[in-house]
C-alpha cells in the first residue's frame, strides 16, 4: 500500500526515516521474501502477467483490433461460450484475451514508464534538495504545490492541454509520482549525509559532484529504489482509472482500463466483458502492492514488528 | 500554540501562490487561442480581437499574470466558456455535493477502518489480523470504477434499495439518503485499507511505549490499556493520514461523480475538462488544491495540539 | 443468442424486485436524457439537447403535427401566403402570456423572429429563415413575413425551436446570461432552475391554452413539474428505466431496448415518421480521401447490415442511401444503385486507384499509407466509427480514430484538420436534408465535406424556390444522383424514434421533430 505509506511517511515525523534499509536485513532478502507464501504467489502472478504482456504477440489467437460477427459472447467456461473465444468476445466482436495481453502490456508499460520517470525525477530532485541546504526549502514548497493536485485531475488537465493520448497519462503519472519520492528520497539522503564517510570524502577534498555521485547516490539508491517499487501497485490503478475516465490509449489499442470502461455499457447483458479486465487490473496491483509490501517487511525491520 | 498556527499559515503562502501559478500556465498552454475558443467557430476576426482584448489576451504575460492575482483575490474566477456562468457560482453549486459525498464516504469508513486496524494489532500474527491485513490490501488494490459499478449491479438493479441517478435531494431528506448511500459507499470502500493498516502500525507501536508497559504491569485489563492508552496516542498518524487521504479520496470521488451522475466538483472537473471549458476546469483544478492545503493545514495545527513531541 | 437468455433471467429478478423500488412523486416527471446544453437561448443553439427543452419553454409561430408533415397553428391562428410566395400573413392569437404573466403580441413574435435572422445574434441555423426581406407586426395580432425569393420549407422551419418566442426585456435584461439564469416564453412550462450537466427543472405555466391543435389538449400541461435529469452513462439509463427512477427516457442505446420492451413496468414508444441518418463525411478536398474511387472503396467496404444487427442489436435501418427513402422528394430510381457491402470490390477499386496492399497488409501509393483521419464524439458514435476501422482495415485501409467531447468536436469539425468526421442529422424532406449540407455557402460547417459544386447550388436554389411539387422533386432528385455518385458520405444508419416510458403515463404518440420526441410536452399525464 504505497500512497498512504509515502503520506504518512512524509506527514509524520516519527516515521519519516522508516524506508532507511541497514546492510544486515539486505542479507539474503530474496530468498526471505519467497518464505512469505503470500508474498512468493504474488511475485510468480506479477511474472506471469509480465510474461503474457511481453509476448503477446506470440500467444495471442487473435488480433487484438479484428472483430467479428460473434459478438458478446461469454467466456469458454459457460455454458454459451465458443472455442474459439477463450475469455469471449466484447461488444465488437473482437477476442477479449487477445485483447487481455496486448491491454495488460500497454497498461504495464505506462505503470513502468510513469513509476521509472517519477521515481528518476523525483528522487534526484529529492537527493539534491538534501545535499544543498539551500535548495531544501525551495524544492519542498515546490513540492507541496504539486502534491496539492490529485493525479487523476493532474491527468486530466494535462489530457485537456495535450490531447488524448498514453504520453499525456505517463506524463500526468510521473508529475504526481515525484513529491512522494522526492520527499523519501530526502528522508534517505539527510540519514546517509549524517554518517561519517561524507565528512570523510569532504576532507579528503572531494568535488560536491564526486560527494554527491560516489557517497550518496551509492548509499541512497537501493533504499529509493524499493520505495519506488512500492508505488508501481497505485500507479497502474490511477493509470487505469484515467483510461477509464475516456483519457488514455486511442481506440483500436486496447488498454485494461479502457476495456472496462467500454464493458460498462454491457454490464447488464455481458458482465465478463467489464469484469475480466477488472479483475486482472485489481490481480495486478494487488500482486504488486503485496510483493511491495513483503518486501518493505523483509528489508526493514522495524516494521516487521 | 499561536506560533505554530501562524507558522504553518506563512509556509503554506508560497504553496498557495504556486498553484495559482500553475493554474495561470494551465491557461496559458491550453491548445489554440483562448479567445478563439470563447467566440466560437463561427466568429470574425474582429469578434475575436474584440474579445482577446476584453480577457486581456494582448497584453505581455507578466502583467496579465498581475490581473490574474488581482481577479483573485476578488474571488473573480472568471466565466464558464461554454455555459457563460460564474465560474464561481458554477463552483457554488457542486462544492456542497461533493462535501456531502466525501463526509458521508469518511463517516463511515474511518471508523470502520480504525476498528479493524485496532482489532489486528491486538490480535496481532493472529488469522484475523492476516485476514484483515489482506482484506485492507485488496482494498485498495481495487479499482473504484469497478466497485462503483458492482456496487449499481447489486443494491440498485438486482435488489433496488438505493437509487444511482444524480442527488434527488439532501442527504437529510429521504431521497436524497437514498441517492447518497451508494456513492458514498463506494467511495468509502477505498478509505478502509489505508485506514486500518495505518491505524494497525500506529497501535503497535504505541503499545511499546513505556507508560502503556506500566499500565499494563498496573493490571489494568488488555482492552482498558488498549482503549484508553493505546489508541488514543495511536489515532494521532490517522487523522494524519485521513487529511492527506482527501486528495485521494478527491481523485475518487472524480469517477464516482461521473458513474452517479452526481452534480459534485468531480463531475463538474471532469465535464469542463473534456469539453474544453478551461475556465471552469481551471476553477475546480485550483479549488481541489486550495481545499487539500486547507485540510492539511487543519491536519498540521491538529497534529501539533495532540503530539507533545511536536509541540517541544 | 446467449445475451437473450440471460437477459430475461435478469428480467425475472428485476421483476421481482420492482415491487421495492420507490414510488415516484405524483405529478412530477422525470426524463432522462444523455447530455446537456450549452445554454437555451433558441436564436443561438442548434443542438437537439437545447431544441428539446427549449420546445417547452417557448412557443413557435406555427406547429408540426406527428405526421411530420401538416402544418398546424400554434401562436398563430392563421395565415396566408402571397400568389408570389414571398409574402406570408400570419394572425396572432389573443390572450397568450408570457411565464411572468405579461401577454405576448405579434411585436413579440416579430422581435424572437429579427432576433434570430440578426447577424449580431450569430445564429448557427439562419439560413433555415430563408432570404428575408423584413419581418414586422403592423398591429397586435398580425404579423408579416416578407421574402426576397421563395422559400418553399418555410413553414417547416417556423415550426422549429429556433423562432422560440421569447420576452424582449428579459433579453436585454439578462444578456450573455439569457437561457442561462432564466428564461421567459410562452410555453407550457416555465423555467424554475438549471445545473448545467446536472438537470434542468421546469414548472407547469398555469393558464396555458395556447397548444398547438396536433394535440388533443392544448393545455395547461397534465405534470405540475418537469425535471429534464442527465445521466451520462448509457446503460445507467437503461437501469434507471428498469428500477423506475426515471419515467421517460428518449436516449436508452440500442442494447437495451429489447430489454426494456420485455419489462413489465416499461413500454417503448416508436414511431415510423422518424427521419434521422448517421452518416461518415468525406472531407473530399483531402488527399486521403479526395479520389472518389477510394470514398466508393469506403463505402463498399463497411457492412452497415453487420453493424446495424451487431452494435445496434436490430433496432437501426442500415443506411445506404443519405436520406430515408421515406422522406419527401427521395427519388426511387437511385435505389438500385446504391452502394452496398461488397469488400472484392473494394480492394478492386483500390487496386485501380493505385493504392496498392504493402508487406504490412496496408494500402500505399507513392510510399504514403491510406490512413484517413476520422475524428467522432465519444460514446455510441465511437463504438460505430471502431467498427467502421474495422471494417477497412479488412481491405488495407488504416484508418486513425481520434474521439473527442461533444463540445470540443463541434468547433473542431469546422477546421480542416480531418479527413472523416461523423454526424446525425434530423429532417423532414430531402430539400430540408441537401440545402443543410451540400450548399458551397454553408462551408465550413455544415457543409464540412468542403463539397463546392456550382451546379448543385443553382439545383438546390431551384428546389428551394419551386412552387409545385413536381419541379422540386426533379431538382432536389438530381442532386441526390449527384452526391450519391461522388460518394460524399459514407451512410451508417437510419435512427427510429424510441422513447422509453414507464407504464405508469398515459399512453402518447412520439413526435419526431428535430428529433425531440416529446415535443411541447402537453401530452404527457400519469395514467390515474
Amino acid at each position: 500500500m504505497t500512497m498512504t505509506s509515502a503520506n504518512a511517511a512524509s506527514a509524520a515525523p516519527a516515521t519519516e526515516d522508516a524506508d532507511q534499509v541497514t546492510a544486515p536485513a539486505r542479507a539474503h532478502w530474496f530468498r526471505r521474501l519467497l518464505r512469505d507464501r503470500a508474498a512468493a504467489l504474488a511475485l510468480l502472478t506479477l511474472t506471469v502477467i509480465i510474461l503474457g504482456a511481453v509476448f503477446a504477440p506470440w500467444l495471442a489467437t487473435h488480433d487484438p483490433a479484428s472483430n467479428s460477427r460473434s459478438i458478446m459472447t461469454p467466456p469458454v467456461w459457460s455454458a454459451m461460450g465458443e472455442a474459439e473465444h477463450w475469455l469471449g468476445t466484447d461488444g465488437q466482436g473482437r477476442d477479449i484475451y487477445s485483447r487481455l495481453l496486448y491491454g495488460a502490456r500497454l497498461t504495464l508499460l505506462i505503470g513502468f514508464l510513469a513509476v521509472g520517470l517519477g521515481g528518476f525525477i523525483g528522487s534526484l530532485i529529492g537527493l539534491m534538495s538534501a545535499f544543498n541546504e539551500k535548495l531544501d526549502p525551495i524544492v519542498m514548497r515546490t513540492m507541496d504545490v504539486l502534491l496539492s493536485f490529485p493525479a487523476i485531475l493532474l491527468g486530466l488537465a494535462l489530457v485537456a492541454v495535450m490531447g488524448q493520448g498514453v504520453v499525456p497519462v505517463v506524463i500526468a503519472l510521473s508529475v504526481s509520482s515525484i513529491p512522494d519520492c522526492a520527499r523519501v528520497a530526502r528522508g534517505i539522503a539527510i540519514g546517509v549525509m549524517k554518517q561519517e564517510f561524507i565528512e570523510a570524502g569532504r576532507a579528503v577534498g572531494l568535488s560536491n559532484l564526486q560527494l554527491f555521485q560516489r557517497y550518496l547516490v551509492r548509499n541512497a539508491i537501493s533504499s529509493i529504489m524499493i520505495f519506488i517499487s512500492l508505488r508501481f501497485g497505485q500507479t497502474i490503478l490511477i493509470g487505469a482509472t484515467l483510461s477509464f475516465l475516456g483519457l488514455g490509449a486511442k481506440p483500436p489499442a486496447a488498454e485494461l482500463g479502457m476495456m472496462a470502461s467500454q464493458g460498462r455499457e454491457f454490464l447488464l447483458f455481458a458482465p465478463h466483458i467489464a469484469v475480466i479486465p477488472s479483475v486482472v487490473i485489481f490481480v495486478i496491483v494487488l500482486s504488486a502492492n503485496v510483493a511491495g509490501d513483503a518486501l518493505r517487511d523483509v528489508l526493514d525491520p522495524r516494521l516487521q514488528a | 500554540m499561536l506560533n505554530v498556527i501562524v507558522q504553518r499559515l506563512i509556509l503554506s503562502i508560497p504553496v498557495l501562490f504556486g498553484v495559482m501559478l500553475f493554474g495561470f500556465l494551465l491557461m496559458q498552454v491550453v491548445p489554440g487561442d483562448p479567445a478563439l475558443v470563447v467566440a466560437g467557430p463561427s466568429a470574425t476576426p474582429d469578434v475575436v480581437a474584440a474579445i482577446r482584448e476584453e480577457m486581456g489576451l494582448d497584453k505581455p504575460v507578466l502583467v496579465q499574470f498581475w490581473g490574474y492575482l488581482e481577479r483573485m483575490a476578488q474571488g473573480d474566477l472568471g466565466r464558464s466558456m461554454i455555459s457563460n456562468k460564474a465560474v464561481t457560482e458554477e463552483l457554488g453549486a457542486a462544492l456542497g455535493p461533493t462535501l456531502e459525498l466525501m463526509i458521508g464516504a469518511m463517516i463511515w469508513s474511518v471508523p470502520v477502518g480504525i476498528a479493524m486496524g485496532t482489532l489486528a494489532a491486538v490480535l496481532r500474527g493472529s488469522l484475523v489480523d492476516r485476514a484483515i491485513m489482506a482484506l485492507s490490501v485488496a482494498g485498495v488494490s481495487l479499482p473504484i470504477f469497478f466497485i462503483s459499478l458492482v456496487m449499481i449491479q447489486w443494491l440498485g438493479v438486482t435488489y433496488p434499495i438505493f437509487t444511482f441517478i444524480g442527488r434527488p435531494g439532501p442527504w437529510y431528506t429521504a431521497e436524497g439518503f437514498m441517492g447518497l448511500f451508494l456513492p458514498a459507499f463506494s467511495l468509502g470502500l477505498i478509505l478502509i485499507g489505508p485506514v486500518a493498516r495505518m491505524t494497525r502500525s500506529s497501535v503497535l507501536e504505541v503499545l511499546k511505549l513505556d507508560h502503556v508497559r506500566t499500565a499494563r504491569a498496573k493490571g489494568l485489563s488488555e482492552t482498558r490499556v488498549i482503549l484508553a492508552h493505546g489508541l488514543r496516542n495511536a489515532l494521532i498518524p490517522v487523522i494524519t493520514l485521513v487529511g492527506l487521504q482527501v486528495g485521494y479520496l478527491l481523485g475518487g470521488a472524480v469517477v464516482t461523480e461521473t458513474i452517479f451522475s452526481w452534480p459534485g466538483l468531480g463531475r463538474l472537473a471532469v465535464g469542463a475538462i473534456l469539453s474544453s471549458d478551461f475556465t471552469v476546469a481551471q476553477g475546480t483544478i485550483m479549488l481541489f488544491a486550495l481545499g487539500f492545503i486547507t485540510v492539511n493545514l487543519i491536519v498540521d495545527v491538529l497534529y501539533s495540539l495532540l503530539d507533545p513531541r511536536v509541540r517541544k | 443468442m446467449t445475451a437473450k437468455t440471460r437477459s430475461i433471467r435478469a428480467g425475472l429478478g428485476i421483476a421481482t424486485a420492482m415491487v421495492l423500488a420507490l414510488p415516484a412523486a405524483a405529478q412530477e416527471l422525470t426524463i432522462i436524457r444523455n447530455q446537456d446544453s450549452n445554454h437555451y437561448d433558441p436564436a443561438r443553439t442548434a443542438a437537439l439537447s437545447g431544441s428539446e427543452v427549449l420546445f417547452m419553454l417557448a412557443d413557435t409561430v406555427v406547429g408540426l403535427d406527428e405526421d411530420m408533415s401538416t402544418i398546424v397553428p400554434h401562436l398563430a391562428s392563421s395565415w396566408e401566403i402571397s400568389d408570389d410566395a414571398l409574402t406570408y400573413t400570419f394572425t396572432i392569437k389573443e390572450g397568450v402570456t408570457f411565464c411572468d404573466g405579461k401577454p405576448m403580441t405579434a411585436e413579440d413574435v416579430a422581435y424572437s423572429l429579427n432576433r434570430w435572422y440578426d447577424p449580431e445574434t450569430k445564429s448557427p441555423v439562419r439560413w433555415r429563415m430563408g432570404d428575408v426581406k423584413s419581418i414586422t407586426a403592423p398591429d397586435a395580432t398580425t404579423l408579416v413575413y416578407e421574402l426576397n425569393e421563395p422559400h418553399s420549407e418555410l413553414l417547416y422551419q417556423l415550426a422549429q425551436s429556433f423562432g422560440s418566442v421569447v420576452d424582449k426585456e428579459t433579453v436585454e435584461a439578462l444578456g450573455p446570461d439569457f437561457g442561462v439564469t432564466g428564461f421567459n416564453g410562452t410555453g407550457p412550462f416555465c423555467w424554475e432552475s438549471w445545473t448545467p450537466r446536472d438537470k434542468m427543472v421546469l414548472t407547469r405555466h398555469e393558464g396555458y391554452t395556447w397548444g398547438p391543435t396536433n394535440y388533443e389538449n392544448t393545455g395547461p400541461a397534465q405534470v405540475e413539474k418537469v425535471t429534464w435529469q442527465i445521466v451520462p452513462e448509457a446503460a445507467t439509463r437503461t437501469v434507471a428505466m428498469l428500477t423506475g427512477q426515471g419515467d421517460i427516457s428518449p436516449y436508452v442505446p440500442y442494447i437495451g431496448v429489447d430489454k426494456l420492451r420485455k419489462a413489465p413496468t416499461v413500454d417503448i414508444v416508436e414511431s415510423n415518421e422518424a427521419f434521422w441518418t448517421n452518416y461518415v463525411g468525406f472531407k473530399i478536398t483531402k488527399d486521403m480521401v479526395g479520389d472518389v474511387k477510394v470514398r466508393e472503396a469506403i463505402n463498399l467496404a463497411v457492412n452497415q447490415e453487420a453493424m446495424a444487427e451487431d452494435l445496434f442489436f436490430g433496432e437501426v435501418e442500415p443506411a445506404y442511401s443519405y436520406i430515408s427513402s421515406g422522406a419527401l422528394d427521395w427519388d426511387e430510381s437511385l435505389d438500385d444503385k446504391l452502394l452496398t457491402y461488397d469488400p472484392e470490390k473494394a480492394a478492386a477499386l483500390l487496386d485501380e486507384a493505385g493504392w496498392t496492399l504493402n508487406s504490412a497488409g496496408k494500402r500505399e501509393k507513392d510510399g504514403v499509407v491510406l490512413s484517413p483521419l476520422a475524428i467522432t464524439f465519444t460514446g455510441e458514435w465511437q463504438t460505430t466509427v471502431e467498427a467502421v476501422q474495422a471494417d477497412l482495415l479488412k481491405v488495407g485501409i488504416d484508418m486513425q480514430i481520434e474521439p473527442m467531447d461533444a463540445t470540443v468536436y463541434w468547433g473542431k469539425s469546422a477546421t480542416d484538420d480531418f479527413d472523416m468526421y461523423v454526424m446525425g442529422f434530423p429532417y423532414v424532406s430531402a430539400g430540408d436534408a441537401l440545402n443543410l449540407y451540400f450548399r458551397s455557402s454553408n462551408i465550413p460547417t455544415p457543409n464540412r465535406m468542403n463539397y463546392n459544386d456550382p451546379k448543385t447550388d443553382e439545383l438546390l436554389l431551384t428546389g428551394s424556390h419551386a412552387t409545385s411539387d413536381g419541379d422540386r422533386a426533379a431538382a432536389y432528385g438530381e442532386v441526390l444522383a449527384t452526391v450519391h455518385d461522388e460518394a460524399i458520405w459514407l451512410p451508417i444508419y437510419h435512427k427510429p424514434m424510441q422513447i422509453a416510458v414507464s407504464k405508469k403515463m398515459k399512453p402518447f404518440e412520439a413526435h419526431n421533430i428535430y428529433g425531440a420526441g416529446l415535443y411541447k410536452g402537453l401530452q404527457l399525464g400519469f395514467a390515474d
